[in-house]
């Protein structure tokens, strides 16, 4: 007879960061929708404000878990570990940030309104609920979460392009969805569980020559597919170009800021947590897709000619640089003396999200004042117009180059620094020099800004709302590139993860 | 050091964000920066001559292990004398050169003074690293100051040609040095040099410095970027490109060489390249007819002087090396200065057009002729006892190819001596050419405007310093001496002086001077021979060309490359990411076959299979959509079948439910696309296409295949037993499918259905934004006899989806399979009558529909939690009611019902939301709706 079924215990405090966010999404959709329009800014202001409290609250469940350990909640569902509540933390950031930003972009269009925000915090959820997943069926409800409402997101904007990149997101994304739903299962054929602890139990508990592991590698292969397709990590990338460009330039912030950082712990979830018995097996899968990426984005992102592909393709070598730190994270996953690779990925997903959101918010400013060009040469003589945005922008790019005294160097940096005492010289090298090609990227969109002949332009106005994310976000880059140990202090507990 | 560095970058951004403002007293303000660092320097020189380098270390980041270090050695001493003081004289010297008003000065000075922190921070690092970052700094800043003027298009390819050479040039050394630092195990450069690493991977790392070290130093084959760095303004030129930056690539071989120059390799690459630069860059200079030009391939030639001197690693070389840079610096700043002057005065720096000029000029004269004498090598002046040095300790060097050494220098001082008496004779006027002057071009003569006394004092400083060190070179001697030990510290170097006495080295100088002088006498026939030499070279391709052509088809390869990968074409996506997605788990899922299995149990599976290829193989051959739509939904069909015959009519139910629906809405979709497919892709897309499908087919296949035997070693009883065994007694239900949907994984479910609500709203948000034009097509006759069986239809086919839902718990059924029955129901009543017809049996709104099933399900879920149970605990009640008799039921039904209705919610939501004729949805779908529920 089988043992009687035990009802999984819920804390709820653990989970209250999900559900303040789920609460301010069905609170904005309900009370916005029985009231009549609020004043401007109010629904940013809200959704801003629940995103905050969501990681403050993440905040003290840290200190929670600090003290008592990592474990699990909801049955094993999810994953109660400073892990999580880092990622919570970086997510709930990038999206106030975002929702700052939104505010100006969707005002006077038919998107002004709840509903975009209410998008915004269910995707973050899905976001969330992705780092914490502890369970290969929770991260897909996860994953699903925060794509469905990306894909609205993408196409909100009533433009050819905007359309354009929503269908092609959706297509694809459902296709990557799909690859990944396919892995699941394969692995659940060879782990028989779809739960983290399990899988690790499970391998650990039988000797490497008696299983079967095509199950697992098939399955294997298939996930990386479709977190690869997520991140945005060459030759999976060839969505974020077209998709960055098209989309409306506040939610493009958000796919590259929350959307990367999501599917970035779903990863190491997977990967590091899930399956360090396979290390030497993906590990050399991540080594290739590290550098594809470190190549093409940063080759590729110098002979565009429009701000945001540049940026897109950007993204795709960030994403090449948080692969090194993975790579380096393979190397001793699933030992006692893990090694810094999963904790510079953390840092490295944080600061970025961070910076990114900044750098796009800039990009929505000058693009919608130009009528929605993004053109490079839009941003002529930006310093001669607003000295103080283009050295906003400065810093922001500054730091997506990785120079130092900026947050973007302490990301790469630690990424470098992991790969290097794991010995992984090769990407290592090719990382920094990836680097530096990219450099001149950013130093092009500087240039444009500082040096070109300014046109007559009138300035363009500044939002407030916006300006505060863009000074926040620029702020946080000087002072974590200043002092780092703010920062590298706190993080050293990622590690230390549940499973 | 470090505030120095910190004082360069603000002066420089402040300047340049100050723009045009200021003017030309930009310069005035730019050169606090240099003053600074003189003021700092000349009280620590005594200490550093002493032996006793200044060092800081700012300790930044603990946690990461990070410092910037910084050391003054004498070496590094000599460097930042070169850099600030050659940046005074050009700050004053700019003064003079930019008119009031000019455009972009102010960016000019700016830039120059945050170039000058990079160089100052490029020569004062001693981490590897740092010394990388300020290396890339100075190229960045070289690159802005070249391409300045952004309207002028040589100007910004000449600036472009400068980065990209200097810059990769860069790259390949940066992964020297990471190689070079990771072998040593330091990347602190006093620390590498006291115990260098040896071995194959150390050789590499040097080879890829050097190269490093040569682009920026404008070596022999990547010296094409220097001439053309000349359209920048003569004060960048002077500072730039003639006095400090091109001099980085010596500075890293110079400190390196002592320690490195034995390695395999090493001294034939350094000799041979500096060698052929310096004869090359001689030669080059003596073709030219524009004095700016002239003076560039000079350059050329005087850096790969430096480079054999500071490459070959004897201490008596690097001495000779350390006086030439001092003496290079002087003397090519002020000639540049001069040219500067003549350009500025007479608007031509062609040689063919000067004419000599008039009794005003003295000072630019005397400035000349001591610039150019001292870079002749002409004694008394500094430039002779540099050659001399150099001469005398190759001739003493110990080492292979020292006496190739001293040919190259003999002869690269032959050619240095003509260029130099070429370029003073142009400006005394000697080598007018009627040819060049016309209308347009009228020559320049005594005339001219004489320039300031402000103008010309910077030039004839610089120049009286050559000759006063070439006079008393005990001005200098401690400083090369002590520069000279930092780099070899067991060196005793000997005392610098004007005579040495009767020697080999003074004997060949006495050839060098007098072969220059017939040389220069003959100028004319040296000239001809030089045409006929190069009318055969031409055709060559010189670097220059090789740049241009290499560059043009990078940029052709990577466009043609994005036009065919990033099209923006949603088919080659796909086919890229199905393609990877295909072959990457082949592999390992082909390794894990070991014999085939069964094909068919059942002669029922043939047929089956043979209608599901069919369908499949057929769907992507058809030319109209609506038949692709059908042949899929009839290969779904053909999955049911399946279903069937393996015994699990649960799961084939849910397959024809979902089936017929499909292909209902693809109906529905298709009637707003075209007829047939059209193929607009190139021909070759379409094998490719093939090859893809078939790879995918083909791994899928493999898949299922190693799936089925990776089941065949499981112990059958493992979860499938279990949840059979448990649905009975825990779950309530005989339909373990349903259990586990509303019970075992009643989590799951209900989480999914929320995933539906969210896709619902999308589905919504997407087609609210679609402008949508009335469709002609669609409207159907309403027909009375279509309408009524449609009704009578609609009712039984609802029964049935009643009884799905209500049997679901025991039999095959569910809330799932019995949405999609009543979703089937209304495709019927919309295809009869449009939405009018739907919303007139049904009226009641999709979102209504939709949350108040989700409302249903996550109530379900509570309540056993308010009454003190788990999540989604379901308790079993049993009733008897009349007519109906025993009924048997647990609160998993209302769950069930929940997810019944999010079913039927969705549907209707389609139909709302695609169908021809939407309820006007701008004011009140979306969000108002949801408040209804």
């Amino acid at each position: 007879m089988p043992e009687q079924f035990i009802a999984p215990s819920i804390d709820w405090f653990a989970l209250s960061p999900y559900l303040v966010m789920v609460a301010g999404a069905l609170g904005l959709l309900v009370v916005g929708a029985l009231t009549p329009r609020w004043p401007r800014g109010l629904y940013s202001l809200v959704s801003a404000l629940t995103a905050t409290s969501a990681g403050v609250l993440a905040v003290f469940i840290w200190n929670d878990v600090a003290e008592m350990g990592p474990g699990t909640l909801v049955g094993g569902a999810l994953s109660h570990d400073a892990f999580a509540q880092f990622v919570t933390i970086a997510v709930c950031a990038a999206t106030a940030l975002v929702a700052l930003v939104t505010d100006a972009e969707v005002r006077g269009t038919v998107l002004e309104g709840p509903e975009i925000h209410a998008l915004l915090l269910t995707a973050a959820t899905g976001a969330m609920v992705m780092g914490a997943s502890n369970d290969l069926i929770v991260l897909f409800l996860g994953l699903e979460t925060l794509s469905l409402a990306l894909y609205v997101l993408a196409a909100s904007e009533r433009t050819a392009a905007g359309q354009e990149a929503g269908m092609k997101y959706f297509i694809l994304g459902g296709l990557a969805s799909a690859v990944f739903l396919y892995g699941i299962a394969l692995l659940y054929g060879g782990a028989r569980s779809t739960n983290l602890g399990e899988i690790v139990a499970r391998f650990q508990s039988t000797v490497a020559l008696e299983r079967n592991d095509s199950l697992v590698l098939a399955g294997l292969a298939l996930l990386i597919v479709g977190l690869g397709f997520k991140v945005a990590a060459a030759p999976f990338h060839v969505w974020s170009p077209d998709v960055y460009q098209g989309a409306p330039t506040h939610v493009t912030a958000f796919m590259a800021s929350v959307g990367k950082a999501a599917a970035f712990a779903a990863m190491l979830r997977v990967l590091v947590i899930a399956l360090p018995f396979h290390r030497d097996d993906w590990r050399p899968v991540i080594w290739v897709l590290a550098i594809a990426s470190l190549v093409i984005g940063s080759t590729l992102a110098v002979v565009q000619t429009d701000v945001k592909r540049m940026l897109a393709f950007s993204s795709v070598s960030h994403a090449g640089f948080l692969l090194v730190g993975v790579e380096a994270a393979g190397h001793r996953a699933g030992e006692q003396i893990s090694g810094d690779g999963l904790e510079s990925v953390l840092v490295y997903l944080a600061l970025y999200s961070v910076l990114v959101v900044g750098t796009f918010s800039i990009v929505a400013v000058v693009s919608r004042h130009a009528g929605g060009s993004t053109d490079i040469s839009v941003f002529a003589g930006l310093g001669r117009r607003r000295p103080v945005l283009a050295l906003a922008l400065t810093i922001l790019l500054l730091a997506q180059a990785g120079v130092p005294l900026t947050s973007g160097f302490v990301a790469k940096w630690g990424v470098i620094q992991s790969a290097v005492a794991e010995r992984s010289y090769a990407i290592a090298i090719i990382a920094m020099v990836s680097a530096v090609i990219a450099a001149f990227l950013y130093l092009r969109i500087m240039v444009s800004a500082w040096l070109a002949d300014p046109s007559e332009v009138e300035p363009e106005p500044v939002p407030a709302m916006t300006g505060v994310a863009i000074a926040l976000a620029a702020a946080v880059t000087l002072v974590v590139g200043v002092y780092p140990e703010l920062l590298l202090g706190w993080t050293d507990a990622v590690s230390n993860f549940a499973r | 050091m470090f505030p120095l560095l910190i004082l360069h970058v603000v002066l420089g951004a402040v300047v340049v964000a100050l723009g045009d403002r200021l003017g030309r007293r930009a310069f005035a303000v730019a050169a606090i920066a240099p003053a600074a660092t003189l003021a700092w320097l000349i009280p620590q020189l005594g200490g550093i001559v002493d032996g006793d380098p200044v060092t800081s270390s700012i300790s930044w980041v603990s946690g990461l292990d990070l410092a910037l270090e910084l050391r003054a050695d004498a070496f590094s001493a000599v460097m930042l004398l070169l850099v600030s003081v050659i940046g005074l004289a050009v700050c004053a010297y700019a003064l003079g050169y930019f008119g009031a008003g000019k455009a972009g000065v102010g960016r000019l000075a700016g830039l120059m003074t945050i170039f000058a922190g990079s160089m100052s921070g490029l020569v004062l690092s001693d981490h590897l690293l740092s010394l990388f970052v300020f290396w890339e700094l100075t190229s960045v800043t070289s690159y802005l100051l070249i391409g300045n003027d952004d309207t002028n298009p040589r100007a910004r390819d000449a600036g472009l040609q400068a980065l990209l050479i200097t810059g990769s040039g860069g790259l390949v050394m940066l992964a020297g040095l990471v190689l070079l630092g990771q072998s040593a195990g330091t990347y602190r450069l006093s620390e590498l040099v006291a115990s260098p690493p040896a071995g194959a991977v150390s050789t590499t790392a040097l080879m890829l410095v050097l190269i490093g070290a040569f682009t920026k130093s404008a070596q022999w084959p990547f010296s094409s970027w220097l001439p053309g760095a000349m359209v920048a303004p003569t004060p960048i030129s002077t500072y730039l490109h003639a006095a400090t930056m091109v001099k980085a690539g010596v500075y890293l071989v110079a400190r390196l060489a002592p320690v490195f120059a034995t390695t395999a390799g090493w001294r034939p690459v350094v000799l041979a390249v500096g060698s052929v630069t310096m004869i090359v860059g001689g030669w080059r200079a003596l073709r030219q007819v524009d004095l700016k030009v002239l003076l560039a391939h000079g350059t050329v030639s005087q850096l790969g002087f430096m480079m054999i001197l500071v490459g070959a690693g004897t201490y008596g070389l690097a001495q000779a090396a350390v006086v030439v840079l001092l003496a290079h610096g002087a003397f090519k700043a002020a000639l540049f200065m001069v040219v500067g002057v003549i350009d500025h005065q007479t608007h031509t720096r062609d040689i063919r057009r000067l004419a000599g000029f008039g009794p005003g000029w003295g000072s630019v004269k005397v400035t000349a002729v001591l610039a150019a004498a001292s870079m002749a090598g002409v004694p008394p002046l500094l430039g002779f006892i540099a050659k001399e040095k150099a001469l005398l300790s190759a001739i003493d060097g110990h080492f292979i190819g020292a006496w190739w050494v001293v040919a190259a220098i003999v002869v690269g001082s032959v050619l240095t001596f003509s260029y130099s008496a070429r370029f003073v004779l142009g400006v005394f006027g000697r080598l007018t050419d009627e040819s060049a002057v016309d209308a347009e071009h009228p020559l320049v003569g005594p005339e001219v405007a004489v320039p300031s006394r402000a103008f010309t004092a910077p030039g004839l400083i610089l120049a009286v310093f050559s000759l006063a060190a070439g006079l008393a070179p005990v001005l200098v001697d401690s400083l090369v001496a002590e520069a000279t030990r930092s780099l070899h510290p067991e060196a005793k170097p000997k005392a610098v002086v004007l005579w040495a006495g009767f020697n080999s080295a003074l004997a060949l100088s006495v050839i060098v001077i007098a072969v220059g002088v017939v040389a220069a006498l003959a100028g004319r026939r040296v000239e001809a021979a030089q045409t006929a030499f190069h009318r055969p070279v031409a055709k060559l391709p010189t670097a220059d060309r090789s740049f241009w052509v290499l560059l043009q088809s990078v940029l052709r390869a990577a466009k043609r490359t994005t036009r065919i990968v990033q099209n923006g074409s949603l088919p080659i996506y796909l086919m890229v990411i199905l393609g990877v997605s295909a072959l990457a788990p082949i592999v390992p899922a082909a390794t894990g076959l070991d014999e085939l299995p069964v094909f068919a149990d059942t002669w029922l599976h043939i047929p089956l299979a043979a209608l599901i290829v069919a369908a499949a193989v057929g769907s992507t051959i058809v030319h109209r959509r609506i038949a692709a739509a059908l042949m899929l939904g009839a290969a779904g069909y053909g999955m049911a079948g399946l279903y069937v015959v393996q015994g699990a009519p649960d799961l084939a139910l849910t397959q024809f439910a979902i089936e017929t629906l499909a292909t209902v809405l693809f109906v529905l979709v298709l009637q707003v696309l075209p007829r047939t497919f059209t193929d607009r892709s190139a021909a070759v897309i379409a094998p490719v296409r093939i090859v893809v499908a078939a790879a995918v087919g083909v791994s899928v296949f493999v898949f299922s295949l190693a799936a089925s035997q990776s089941r065949a070693d499981v112990d059958q009883a493992s979860i499938s037993a279990e949840m059979l065994e448990r649905s009975v007694p825990d779950g309530k239900g005989a339909n373990v499918v349903n259990v586990i949907l509303v019970d075992f994984r009643g989590l799951d479910t209900l989480g999914e259905i929320t995933v539906l609500l969210v896709a619902g709203l999308g589905v919504v948000a997407l087609a609210r934004t679609v402008h949508r034009k009335r469709l002609e097509t669609t409207s159907l006759v309403p027909s009375p006899v279509v309408d009524a069986s449609a009704r009578v239809l609609f009712a039984s086919i609802l029964a049935l989806s009643i009884y799905f839902l209500f049997a679901g718990h025991n039999q095959p059924g569910g809330g799932f399979v019995g949405g999609l029955t009543a979703g089937a129901a209304i495709s019927l009543l919309y295809i009869a009558g449009g939405n009018p017809a739907v919303r007139r049996l049904l009226p009641v709104r999709p979102w209504t529909v939709l949350g108040g099933g989700l409302l249903i399900a996550v109530v379900t879920a509570i309540v056993p939690i308010l009454l003190g149970g788990a999540v989604l605990e379901h308790a079993l009640f049993e009733a008897e009611l009349p007519l109906l008799g025993k009924i048997k039921t647990t609160s998993a039904l209302p769950f069930d019902i929940g997810v019944f209705l999010v079913v039927i919610g969705l549907v209707l939501m389609a139909y709302e939301a695609f169908g021809d004729d939407p309820e006007d949805s701008e004011d009140s779908a979306g969000s108002r709706a949801v408040v209804t529920s």
